[in-house]
């Protein structure tokens, strides 16, 4: 069975344009799946269509089977979200109520909860913020609390939205490796990202969308061999368009200084 | 419906302790201060000036008003609570990690309404517990007050969980406490008897929906009112199977919820 099946998927905001023109996707079960586009190219609209944020306007998602919109429960229940703006965090709770709650609403019993709260703590070396709120936490020990969060319930899928925008190189690289071993322990991870190296480096297969729709699929390699490039990045630039690289590469220095860092074209 | 996440834990029970904590952890704000505002209504319309107003219906002034006052403050509280509460987890996101779980509708709806609820019933019940020390409030009919408990919070919950969820900015949800509500509260009888105004006044108060429960309550307390209590709660129960319908299609369609 396939972790998720997206067909002919498609978003038009209410005031807005279409986000999604129509998606095609596919996500295999204990795959780490990339979604790699510039900002603005709908990877967002697709997360929350997936997780039911938003309301799809037609097309059909399918979570390990479960339709999204008629078995929504079911659906949701597999997936664990971290969301890529971590100031939608609950700013009444902190950070052992935050993950407490959460496990709650996926159905957790208290003291399977009490365990998993531990557990995490200690993995995202948040143990001695555990009665903090989360209003007292840097930007970066809220990420790795949402990314803590989302794995609260043991998801079969995580999907992780723009991870590691706005965090310094030594975080992000704690959070590819964090994300490499929940792959590796069987969890199906779903990562949008438009930094070129994070893809190139995580993913076992790449998907590039771009003004709402996927332009290309595959394994790296097999992307670099069907464009006759040698690097993804070299791919992107063919695929999506120098425009878009620039218009991205521009928006990242404003906003976040640290993404220029490295390998990635931010 | 409501799944259970542990012995006697519900997940409907989570959302509404969730709610509880936030009201309880700013509590000065969200307990204390409503209660202090009901007391200086009681002490300048009930003492200062209820010497000089004397009877009313059979009843010292300060005890007519007490029923009115008690469901004003249960009232505003269970609206504002939840109009603020949703509005505020919209506004920053935060609701996000609610919608993206398994969480029923009705359960993601009834934690709302019923966290409102229960501040209102906190504040309402304080305001009563404490002022029945000081005057001598009869109950006349317990039944009633028990279904204007459900009927009238219910209304003012839920309509705090419509504002909360159609409001785009803070300043809409303190328009609608402070130009809606609270007049038609205050015109609605909870000071006077509408019998003593002149028309055409007197009928116009009959436009006016809370006129209803502040009578109704009034009737439930001091066993007196200007209209049928048991009709002003049937409209009332109305409204809210109807406000109910409502407010439940937002959640199911995710109108203003969802992206």
């Amino acid at each position: 069975m396939d972790a998720l099946r997206i067909t002919d998927l498609k978003k038009k905001y209410r005031k807005g344009p279409e986000a999604l023109k129509g998606v095609d996707l596919t996500v295999k079960k204990g795959e780490f799946f990339g979604l790699l586009g510039p900002n603005g190219a709908g990877k967002s609209t697709l997360i929350h269509c997936v997780t039911g944020l938003a309301v799809p306007t037609s097309g059909e998602i399918k979570v390990f089977g479960k339709d999204s919109q008629k078995e929504y429960q079911a659906a949701r229940q597999a997936v664990g979200l971290s969301p890529q703006e971590v100031m939608s965090l609950d700013w009444f709770l902190n950070v052992e109520e935050t993950l407490d709650y959460h496990g709650g609403y996926y159905g957790m019993p208290r003291k399977q909860r009490q365990r998993r709260v531990d557990e995490l703590l200690k993995s995202f070396s948040l143990e001695d913020k555990r009665k903090a709120s989360v209003r007292a936490l840097s930007g970066g020990m809220r990420r790795r609390l949402v990314i803590a969060r989302a794995l609260m319930h043991k998801p079969k899928m995580l999907i992780l939205d723009e991870p590691t925008a706005g965090v310094d190189v030594e975080l992000r690289l704690e959070l590819w490796h964090y994300m490499k071993r929940v792959n590796k322990q069987g969890t199906t991870i779903l990562l949008t990202t438009h930094y070129i190296e994070e893809a190139e480096q995580l993913a076992s297969r790449v998907a590039l969308i771009n003004h709402g729709e996927i332009v290309d699929i595959g394994t790296v390699a097999e992307l670099k061999k069907k464009h006759k490039k040698k690097t993804l990045e070299d791919v992107y630039l063919a695929v999506v368009g120098r425009e878009e690289l620039a218009r991205t590469a521009k928006a990242d220095a404003e906003t976040d200084p640290g993404a220029g860092e490295g390998k990635g074209f931010g | 419906m409501s799944a259970r996440t542990g012995q006697w834990e519900t997940r409907l029970g989570l959302g509404v302790r969730r709610e509880f904590n936030r009201y309880w952890s700013i509590k000065r704000q969200t307990i204390l201060t409503p209660i202090l505002e009901t007391y200086l209504y009681i002490s300048v319309f009930g003492a200062a000036l209820g010497s000089r107003v004397g009877n009313l219906e059979g009843f010292d002034y300060i005890v007519f008003i007490l029923p009115g006052l008690v469901m004003m403050s249960f009232a505003l509280n269970a609206f504002e609570n939840n109009a603020s509460s949703l509005f505020q987890q919209r506004f920053m996101r935060a609701i996000d990690d609610q919608l993206a779980s398994p969480l029923h509708n009705l359960e993601l709806l009834g934690a709302y309404a019923l966290g409102g609820l229960g501040r209102g019933a906190i504040i309402g019940g304080t305001v009563l517990l404490t002022a029945s020390f000081l005057v001598d409030l009869p109950i006349a009919d317990p039944l009633l007050l028990v279904w204007c408990f459900f009927a009238i919070g219910g209304f003012f919950a839920l309509f705090g969980v419509l504002m909360g969820v159609i409001a785009d900015t803070f300043d809409q949800i303190s328009l609608y406490r402070s130009f809606i509500l609270q007049p038609l509260i205050f015109i609605g009888g909870v000071f006077y008897s509408t019998s003593l105004l002149p028309e055409p006044f007197q009928t116009a108060s009959q436009f006016n929906p809370v006129f209803y429960m502040i009578n109704a309550v009034r009737h439930g307390f001091l066993g007196t009112s200007d209209v049928d209590p048991y009709l002003s709660l049937g409209i009332v129960s109305a409204g809210v199977v109807v406000l109910f319908g409502i407010v439940y299609w937002i959640f199911k369609t995710g109108y203003k919820l969802r992206f």
